[in-house]
């Protein structure tokens, strides 16, 4: 039953705030966040003792795969929770924070569902929760980010919901009516008897319309609008966690596909996709005129790198990919909470308006610097050996040019990226200084993601090695 | 049956055409409401024909959902407009044979579906996913909100008749999903147009550029 209250609590929290507690608002999105993380922890614990949680008759199912995103949602939840008050104030906030947390439980309810008709819905409800917080601002570019956003998304995952109707053809077209005909579980048993044409379709139409929601090319060009123009909180937990779902939706489906039509098609799709979004991110992270655009366009990089990973496939493409976007997400939400501090110092969201932003504002400058060291790929970071074991993977199975082509663009977005970081840490600082947020409060949600970057990237924890393979002997059955 | 389903599938084509056809917002609005029922009706006869009672509830749901609420609000989006486009479009002419070529390629892609399914529905399948198609292409091609809004419920239309006719409606959780859905997807569409009429005084797209690059 955590599984249950682990969706009830996001869903309560945001009805609580709704209604509009005053200065208990503080109280319940806190406790809200908090016992949020709390249950992800519990619910991943019990996958990790006994193996898949199930409950509500099998409705809601939580497997490995489904509990390495569900810790991933809790802990940028957290992250995000726990910097959100300082940008977004709690009392005076309207809508902000009970739509944040519906945020949160729409996308706890797309990963932890067996069902993948269910999962369509949630995956459509994370972008009906998010509008109104990009257009949080209510400024004119917020507001179209936001129409962009809410048709583009809507759209492709229309596209995913033809899918999804070819999926449960193909499985009724082969088995009759069963009674969960639509249950990932059920389809994953009866994947080699599927009709092959016709999942091959499906998988195309999931492709497009759940790539829409990853951020992959060339389906992304709502992500640099709407993560430039959100709240640097709501572009933390889209950037972080809102593309991972996009992304697990697509695995869950890839799984189903492998089973019916062997993996080279998939393969094909996947590599494809993943390698013209590395490309068209590379060429863009270099011309933004603001940095929240630039993280954004890394997004859609680091989108591509794992669709990468899931394409090279084996326990080394598969296992990289999943840690890929646990790193990211770590690294990227860290990136979006300080660019919200630096943008609140300097009241612009342009490269060029800021300077000197390590002598000026020192925590947040070395901070910003680690985080984006990290992005990049270097070590001890995690994202070092995400990167190391997808590009190994694809070295050794035998796709060296895709392998090589992704890392020639790897670097031409390192390059980029670097070039506009050296701009705006250093060079003279504002006179008369900039505000900046110090103390306990202020650094720990940084460190705390900064230590588990450094975990993935140095220590491995122990476990870490057992989950990665579980998750990836689901992917590969 | 499949005479009649396959009549219905026509007919919503046709609509759809019109629609892409048509240029002013008050016609195509009646040509959504028309094809909207049209869809309930589909509803109402593979329901009755396949014995399900759950799908008499969902064409009732949708004759009132898509046949009475959201037009009310496309009207609301649309009100105030002129009723023709001012700035020139594509023209009809080139809309329409784009169009042609889009129902091909339905026949084209849905193939394996046609050709496999069993069931006396299945050669209407290209005609329901021909009509999601021309939906999209309205929405891509269209130049104003509710120029979007209305292609993307036609194409909404469409997808819903593919999931009738090829598997006589989907479970029950997932109908009520999307219906709440597509309502929800149009009073936020309408929440946000209002922003933007009072920002640009306008419903024409074109006036957003904000963001580039």
């Amino acid at each position: 039953m955590t599984v249950v209250g682990l969706l009830l609590v996001p869903l309560l929290g945001a009805a609580g705030l709704a209604l509009n507690p005053g200065r208990a608002g503080r109280l319940v999105h806190g406790a809200t966040a908090g016992l949020t993380l709390g249950l992800a922890g519990a619910v991943v614990a019990a996958v990790v003792r006994t193996g898949p949680v199930t409950a509500l008759d099998g409705l809601l199912r939580v497997d490995a795969l489904s509990a390495w995103l569900v810790a991933l949602i809790g802990l940028v939840g957290a992250l995000v929770a726990a910097e959100a008050p300082r940008q977004v104030p709690v009392p005076a906030s309207g809508r902000f924070y009970p739509l944040l947390h519906l945020f949160v439980f729409t996308m706890l309810l797309a990963v932890t569902t067996d069902d993948v008709g269910l999962m369509w819905v949630a995956v459509e409800a994370t972008t009906l929760a998010s509008v109104f917080l990009v257009n949080h601002e209510r400024s004119r570019a917020s507001l179209e980010a936001a129409y962009k956003y809410v048709l583009i998304c809507s759209v492709g995952v229309a596209i995913a919901f033809a899918g999804t109707i070819l999926i449960y053809f193909a499985d009724i077209h082969s088995l009759g009516r069963p009674a969960h005909a639509l249950r990932w579980t059920a389809l994953v048993r009866v994947g080699p008897e599927l009709p092959v044409p016709v999942v091959q379709l499906a998988f195309v139409f999931l492709l497009v319309g759940y790539g829409t929601k990853a951020g992959l090319a060339p389906m992304h060009t709502w992500l640099p609008d709407a993560h430039s123009e959100a709240p640097a909180p709501v572009s933390a937990l889209m950037s972080g966690v809102l593309l991972s779902v996009g992304l697990y939706a697509i695995v869950r489906f890839k799984v189903v596909a492998d089973l019916a039509a062997g993996p080279a098609f998939t393969r094909r799709l996947l590599l494809a996709l993943g390698l013209g979004s590395v490309a068209v991110a590379a060429a863009f992270v270099w011309s933004p005129r603001s940095y929240k655009r630039m993280l954004a366009y890394s997004s859609i990089e680091h989108a591509g790198i794992a669709c990468l990973g899931l394409g090279f496939g084996g326990p080394w493409g598969l296992g990289g990919a999943l840690l890929h976007v646990a790193n990211h997400a770590l690294a990227k939400s860290v990136l979006f909470l300080l660019s919200g501090r630096i943008r609140a110092a300097y009241g612009s969201p342009a490269i060029g308006a800021v300077s000197g932003l390590s002598a000026a504002m020192p925590l947040t400058g070395r901070s910003f610097l680690l985080a984006m060291l990290a992005l990049l790929g270097l070590p001890p970071f995690g994202l070092f050996v995400s990167e190391f074991l997808i590009f190994g993977a694809g070295f050794r199975g035998g796709h060296a040019a895709v392998a090589a082509a992704g890392l020639g663009f790897l670097l031409v977005a390192f390059a980029g990226l670097l070039r506009a970081t050296h701009r705006m840490l250093y060079g003279a600082p504002p006179a008369g200084g900039v505000p900046e947020p110090t103390g306990w409060a202020a650094a720990w949600p940084v460190a705390a993601a900064l230590g588990l970057l450094v975990a993935t990237g140095l220590a491995w924890p122990p476990g870490l090695a057992a989950a990665l393979e579980s998750v990836a002997g689901i992917l590969s059955p | 049956m499949t005479r009649a389903t396959t009549l219905l599938g026509f007919l919503g084509l046709v609509l759809t055409l019109l629609i892409v056809w048509r240029r002013s917002w008050p016609a195509r609005l009646r040509l959504f409401v028309m094809h909207a029922l049209l869809v309930a009706s589909l509803a109402l006869a593979v329901g009755i024909y396949a014995g399900q009672a759950g799908l008499l509830l969902v064409a009732l749901v949708v004759a009132v959902l898509k046949g009475w609420f959201i037009p009310r609000a496309l009207a609301r989006i649309a009100a105030g407009t002129p009723v023709r486009p001012v700035a020139a479009g594509t023209s009809a002419g080139t809309a329409l044979l784009a169009a042609g070529g889009l129902v091909v390629v339905a026949y084209v892609v849905m193939a394996p579906v046609a050709g496999r399914s069993t069931l006396p529905t299945a050669g209407a399948v290209p005609l329901a996913f021909a009509t999601a198609l021309l939906g999209l292409f309205v929405t891509v091609t269209g130049r104003d909100a509710f120029g979007h809004i209305l292609g993307f419920l036609t194409f909404e239309n469409g997808i819903f008749s593919l999931a009738l006719l090829a598997t006589y409606g989907l479970p029950s959780i997932v109908e009520a999903g999307v219906f709440l859905d597509v309502l929800v997807i149009v009073l936020i569409m309408e929440g946000v147009t209002v922003q933007i009429r009072r920002e640009h005084d306008s419903i024409d797209v074109d006036r957003l550029r904000e963001l580039r690059g």
